[in-house]
């Protein structure tokens, strides 16, 4: 099993009366900049890349960066930069980026030629995972939601094509034109470094993957409907010749350990303002996914899916309107002591079989000190007792497949 | 009261949705981003002096979405391809916002679309004080609360609004939002071009506003004005973006006295 770690690295200070001040009482888009403090921001940087740092000591297998913009829920606006600052600073963690939007993206060669810098500076530690994006990262770019998909595709099809392909070629595409595709600079992994995908489960997202065998990383999606997520998977893999395992899926799920329970219990309030911010105030339906955005398929498998994703009571990914203990209840979320974590791991592990482990250890207001204590014992317990769990378990993941490694494509 | 009927026809190898009412020379209505509202009163009233034809733009209402029409000027081509096969090349047209705009591209592209032209608080040219507001990023209850300046003196209001929207409005409604979204998003609601190119034309025009337009700044009127020598400018006082729907006898008495 592979164990990476990951926080959404949160700016939280502000109040929930700016956010209530603020255009359409949104906190991501249009919540004014003039309530994010520079100074502030060195700090924080700083002390986010030490805890990667220190993450990287604490045994993790990969470090997992994520990207959004015009938002105080996550500082990585342009992630491919702590990577590359990563990319230097650790030796031997995975730099998991999940991933970049390549929709928004205009200029995708160059988009390649960063990836490829991070990879040969990190010496081939490279995940490079790719996303759609939220609708806010459409609307803060102004890339045409109606043209996510194909653009997504796209512009994945032109960097695998660069990475792979000597150059000079020329790229005349739907959405992209370049007359000379050459940039000196290639990855240092071949064919290319591995692409996993992360997501909420949107089916057409989950097809594309298995036909390609890229990992699909499930974000904090509900337990029982991502087994109909992962047969969608299954299906299609079949369809292309191979059959996916544990190597062919992920999951994160927010897992705070502290000594005791009642610290553990205590301390992760804090990510309660965490990716939804300080105030919990649901962003609008226009921001987060503008009409154009989503699917318009038929397919009865897509609408039974999506029908069950909509009746998740902690609505997908989000869990945004949850009650704390209610979360906690339904095992969404893990915290406690290292043995409290280790043993309610097990059982989410033994049923969701995630190759790819995505440990998300703080956010929000929880502090630097708490989350220092945090990796540590992650380091000493909880993460000697996944990996047992995982051997006994047959976790495989990707680097451990035998064969094809899944997240080369296929294609 | 005349009698609209609705029919489809194909044009450009696709289904297009019209409705058609009333008796006289044709006029052709061209509706906003927000969909064809159907006969509405003020189209009635002019139903009794022309032969009304108001399609709902591909994309829209029933009307098919062909692939190719991605922009403005596609739709502009749409347009007098739909004219020339219906016959109703130089006839008298209003166009609503969004589709002042398409009637403008379309005075840019051929003399021969229109004997006299309303632009009715049209999109299209981009303001130089204020901005268009973005309706993409708010809800349509709140581009309906900016649309209408006063709404205890739209008299349809009851007819139009008063009840919730049934599911296949919703449905339609996110529709009819898609193609705008398709057509519009960038440069929005506007292109940089098109004030330089009206300069050609001679047709008659007269370009009509809401004095409280919240959605297109009453100084496009000006700005319109100003690209196409010898238009007009009416603005309707205490009116907002939608003066045949707010003040349609207004906007009615304005659109005969011109017509």
């Amino acid at each position: 099993m592979f164990l990476m770690r990951f926080t959404e690295r949160a700016y939280v200070n502000y109040t929930e009366e700016d956010v209530r001040n603020s255009p359409n009482e949104a906190v991501r888009l249009t919540f004014s900049n003039s309530n994010f403090n520079p100074q502030e921001g060195h700090y924080l940087y700083n002390m986010y890349l030490d805890e990667y740092e220190y993450s990287e000591e604490m045994g993790f297998d990969g470090l997992m960066l994520n990207e959004h913009h015009n938002t105080p829920t996550c500082l990585g606006a342009t992630m491919n930069l702590e990577a590359a600052i990563l990319a230097r600073n650790t030796k031997n963690s995975k730099i998991v980026l999940l991933g970049n939007p390549l929709p928004i993206f205009d200029n995708p060669i160059r988009l390649a030629e960063e990836l490829a810098e991070i990879d040969m500076i990190s010496g081939g530690r490279l995940v490079s995972g790719f996303v759609r994006g939220t609708g806010v990262e459409s609307l803060a770019t102004n890339t045409n939601p109606l043209h996510n998909r194909a653009r997504f595709e796209e512009a994945h099809d032109l960097v695998i094509k660069t990475w792979t392909t000597p150059g000079p070629f020329r790229w005349e595409g739907d959405h992209y034109h370049f007359r000379v595709v050459n940039p000196f600079q290639v990855p240092m992994q071949k064919p290319h470094p591995p692409v996993w995908i992360p997501g909420t489960g949107s089916p057409e997202t989950l097809v594309w993957c298995a036909e390609r065998n890229y990992p699909y990383i499930f974000l904090e999606t509900d337990p029982q409907g991502t087994q109909d997520m992962k047969s969608i998977y299954a299906e299609t893999a079949r369809e292309h010749g191979y059959e996916p395992g544990p190597e062919n899926f992920g999951y994160l799920v927010r897992i705070h350990v502290q000594d005791t329970d009642e610290k553990a219990y205590d301390v992760g309030k804090g990510y309660m303002v965490g990716n939804i911010g300080v105030g919990r105030i649901p962003l609008p339906r226009d921001y987060a996914s503008p009409v154009g955005y989503g699917s318009r398929s038929d397919d009865p498998r897509f609408l039974r899916l999506r029908e069950q994703i909509r009746s998740d009571p902690f609505r997908v990914g989000g869990l945004d309107g949850a009650q704390y203990d209610s979360i906690l209840d339904s095992k969404r979320w893990i915290i406690g002591s290292p043995d409290t974590v280790i043993s309610q791991l097990r059982e989410v592990l033994s049923f969701m079989r995630p190759g790819i482990l995505a440990v998300w250890t703080n956010d929000g207001s929880i502090s630097h000190e708490d989350t220092m204590r945090c990796l540590e014992l992650m380091g000493q317990e909880v993460l000697p007792a996944l990996r047992e769990i995982g051997e006994e378990l047959e976790l495989t993941d990707p680097f451990q497949k035998e064969g094809v490694q899944p997240g080369l494509t296929r294609m | 009261m005349a009698n609209f009927t609705e029919e489809t026809i194909s044009v450009a190898g696709g289904n297009l949705q019209v409705y058609k009412g009333g008796s006289g020379d044709p006029l052709l209505v061209l509706h906003g981003a927000g969909g064809n509202a159907g006969p509405r009163r003020y189209a009635q009233a002019l139903a009794e002096k022309f032969t009304v034809y108001l399609p709902s733009h591909p994309g829209y209402g029933k009307s098919d979405r062909p692939g190719w029409v991605e922009t403005m000027q596609d739709l502009a081509c749409f347009y007098t391809w739909y004219q020339e096969q219906e016959g109703l090349e130089n006839v008298r047209a209003i166009g609503f916002s969004m589709g002042g705009w398409l009637a403008a591209e379309m005075l840019s592209m051929t003399g021969h679309a229109f004997s006299k032209v309303m632009l009715v608080g049209a999109a299209g040219v981009k303001p130089v004080d204020g901005e268009i507001t973005d309706i993409f990023i708010i809800n349509p209850g709140q581009i309906r609360d900016l649309v209408y300046h006063d709404p205890s003196q739209v008299p349809e209001w009851d007819e139009m609004f008063g009840t919730d929207p049934t599911p296949e409005q919703t449905d339609q409604a996110e529709s009819d939002r898609e193609m705008a979204i398709r057509l519009t998003w960038r440069p929005y609601m506007h292109n940089p071009r098109l004030p330089a190119k009206l300069a050609r034309v001679s047709v008659p025009t007269h370009i009509v506003w809401g004095e409280n337009d919240n959605l297109v700044p009453v100084e496009c009127a000006d700005l319109y004005q100003q690209a196409i020598a010898g238009s007009q400018v009416t603005v309707l006082p205490n009116c907002g973006h939608s003066p045949q729907i707010e003040k349609p006898d207004d906007f009615v008495q304005t659109a005969l006295a011109f017509l």
